[in-house]
């Protein structure tokens, strides 16, 4: 096995797995809903509070779909066989996380015109909300990833997931939030995308391993 | 490359769940040999399997492969490694091929469907993996050591689910590669035909 | 510096010898400055002219949002002994003083909602502050949690080391991210830091309630670290022996 054939055959895996990309897709969409239905459909509750609604949204889709990431390959042993490739394992996880970012996040980026149509977004603030999303995900996953990795040997392990990773997704939606909040009433917003960035890159260095240290505990 | 693939283990403690399952163990496996390890059940047989393999770490001890010290990490040794446990490691999403060419990426299909046809598979390579049984997606992991060009082989009951036949062509396969300088480390309930000159280490607790 | 006292210290044995003599010490001088403090807080110390009364809270609410935080520092800290050094300990530690910072994190809360009652008119406000305290409080929930839910020793020890050490790296994002978000929403209001120049009539029963919660935090971490120590190491002649001579 190399890397790039890990690569190759995680999305090959994606594609065979459509439903599951699918899935999030639309647990993304009915949890938006029930803000209109939950709260009120007017313009004036639904457009100053769409950025929170989107971001409380998508932070829990990507939980959601990021929770179940290693599950299968746990349970089928090929989790183990990846342990004892001889490859860095920090690094297969990444090239795992891009593969799903793709494949949860370009169709909801797709989806973002639509729904900015139905909260009521302008055009200005659709592209800054974008931009966190492009920005800020990133983290959200790789933070997911611990979490998915030390759950992965229990069989309910989902809500525990969501319980303790949860508060490390606080910063990424403050300072989403903050960010469309500023360019919704004309104010800069590049120091917040700014802080979004550094809290990415950051989890960019200590997830994977940190992914890896908890799957190597759990494979036994 | 011949000599220079031994595999040392010493003063190794291993422990699972609070039980200890064997102290100061130490053996020498050479390239070219084909080592059994024997113990009751549950005296720890699979548990040294995955300890040499990186799967686990030992509590206390020392593992040498080539001269160097593994102990902490196993890359070096898992380079050269192949490793059958427990669980057979087929991906149920992709068909029995995929699962081969995941393995081992640089061999083509010819190889793999010859593969899959002394393992008595033939015929199913487009067949989604899991649409077979377990035993079949055992063999499936089997083929694996047809298509691999790795020295060191651990296999876990690499026996079961195999008839007579299966028993007779897996040993002839085990054979070969010893000749050829690789080295097998594995367990088994079953008996070994005495071609094999199996080496055979104790584990006791 | 030497450091051969943290790594004995480091040795099950060891660390439970010593703790028999430092946790009675810590428990009597924590107990000790911890009722002198809370006692005169509550009772003598000069009311507040802003607040009048209701402001004697703070004896309690500081010293507890103090510890609660302390022990946060004090399990990332542990975690990453636990993932670097392999520290038998340290898993030990956390385990102990998990449930403990979350008590005082609750106890924070509390008294925060008692305090904020009189002085902002509602049992809750979402001030930087107690927002911070609240994520602390739901963060040792998480850890004990995830400790409670894994049954492989190795596997749960491992598992709250990462965990603690993930949350050391991310709690000053956290709180950093609470109060820029607080200062947005929030005006400026009384924060509970900021004590004004406090007179030392004030401030020295709120020192002496905070040392002394160390103490008794310290004192009972120690007690549950020795428990701990004899469950987990049952099966040696020092623990068989210790149990036949002093009982449990």
């Amino acid at each position: 096995m190399t890397y790039l054939s890990f690569f190759n055959s995680e999305v090959l895996a994606i594609f065979r797995r459509k439903q599951d990309a699918v899935n999030a897709l639309v647990f993304f969409l009915l949890v938006i809903t029930l803000f209109p239905l939950g709260v009120s459909p007017s313009k004036e509750f639904l457009q100053p509070a769409a950025g929170g609604i989107i971001w409380c949204a998508v932070a829990l889709a990507i939980l959601m779909s990021v929770e179940g990431m290693f599950k299968e390959d746990y349970n089928d042993g090929s989790l183990e066989q990846l342990v004892v490739s001889g490859l860095y394992l920090p690094v297969l996880i990444l090239l795992k996380l891009v593969v799903q970012w793709c494949a949860v996040m370009l169709p909801l980026l797709i989806l973002m015109p639509i729904l900015s149509q139905m909260l009521f977004i302008n055009w200005e603030i659709l592209w800054v909300l974008i931009l966190t999303l492009i920005i800020g995900s990133p983290a959200l996953f790789l933070i997911g990833t611990i979490g998915a990795a030390l759950t992965v040997s229990l069989r309910r392990g989902a809500v525990l997931m969501l319980l303790i990773i949860l508060p490390f997704y606080l910063p990424v939606i403050i300072f989403s939030t903050g960010a469309i909040g500023a360019a919704q009433v004309g104010q800069p917003y590049n120091g917040q995308l700014a802080i979004l960035a550094a809290i990415s890159l950051m989890t960019l260095t200590l997830s994977p391993i940190m992914a890896a240290v908890s799957i190597k505990a759990s494979v036994n | 490359m011949h000599s220079n693939l031994d595999l040392s283990i010493s003063n190794l403690f291993i422990e699972r769940s609070e039980r200890v399952l064997c102290e100061n163990f130490s053996c020498l496996i050479k390239a070219g040999e084909v080592a059994r390890i024997m113990g009751e059940n549950g005296a720890g047989k699979s548990t040294l399997l995955k300890i040499i393999a990186g799967i686990l770490q030992p509590l206390e001890g020392k593992i040498l492969f080539a001269g160097e010290d593994i102990s902490f990490h196993r890359d070096m040794l898992q380079k050269h490694l192949l490793y059958l446990g427990h669980h057979a490691g087929i991906k149920s999403v992709f068909s029995v091929a995929e699962n081969l060419k995941w393995y081992c990426p640089n061999k083509d299909i010819d190889a793999i469907e010859e593969a899959l046809a002394i393992v008595g598979l033939a015929g199913y390579s487009d067949s989604p993996a899991h649409q077979l049984s377990a035993g079949q997606q055992r063999r499936i992991a089997l083929a694996r050591l047809w298509l691999t060009d790795k020295k060191i082989w651990l296999l876990d009951e690499p026996f079961t689910a195999l008839d007579v036949k299966g028993v007779s062509v897996l040993e002839g396969k085990i054979k070969q590669h010893t000749n050829n300088g690789g080295m097998v480390i594995l367990t088994t309930h079953q008996s070994l035909s005495d071609a094999l000159c199996v080496k055979e280490i104790q584990l006791v607790s | 510096m030497n450091w051969i006292w943290f790594h004995k210290l480091g040795s099950p044995k060891w660390f439970f010898q010593w703790a028999n003599k430092w946790s009675k010490f810590a428990f009597v001088i924590g107990v000790l400055m911890l009722s002198i403090g809370i006692v005169w807080g509550l009772g003598f110390a000069p009311a507040d002219y802003q607040q009048g009364n209701s402001f004697r809270i703070i004896y309690i609410h500081v010293p507890t949002a103090i510890l609660a935080q302390s022990c946060y520092l004090g399990l990332g800290v542990a975690g990453l002994v636990s993932l670097v050094w392999r520290m038998k300990m340290a898993p030990v530690f956390i385990k102990a003083v998990a449930p403990l910072g979350a008590v005082m994190a609750l106890i924070a809360l509390l008294s925060g909602a008692i305090w904020g009652k009189p002085t902002w008119g509602a049992w809750w406000v979402w001030d930087a502050r107690l927002t911070s305290v609240l994520i602390l409080f739901l963060l040792y929930m998480g850890v004990i949690a995830i400790q409670n839910s894994l049954d492989d020793l190795q596997l749960a020890d491992k598992a709250v080391a990462v965990i603690s050490v993930v949350g050391l790296i991310n709690l000053p994002i956290i709180k950093y991210s609470v109060e820029w978000w607080n200062t947005l929403h929030q005006p400026a209001t009384f924060s509970v830091t900021e004590a004004p120049a406090m007179p030392m009539a004030m401030w020295l029963p709120l020192l002496l309630s905070t040392l002394g919660m160390y103490g008794f935090i310290a004192a009972v971490a120690m007690w549950r670290m020795q428990t701990e120590v004899l469950i987990r190491e049952h099966r040696s002649n020092w623990v068989k022996k210790e149990i036949l001579d002093n009982g449990i």
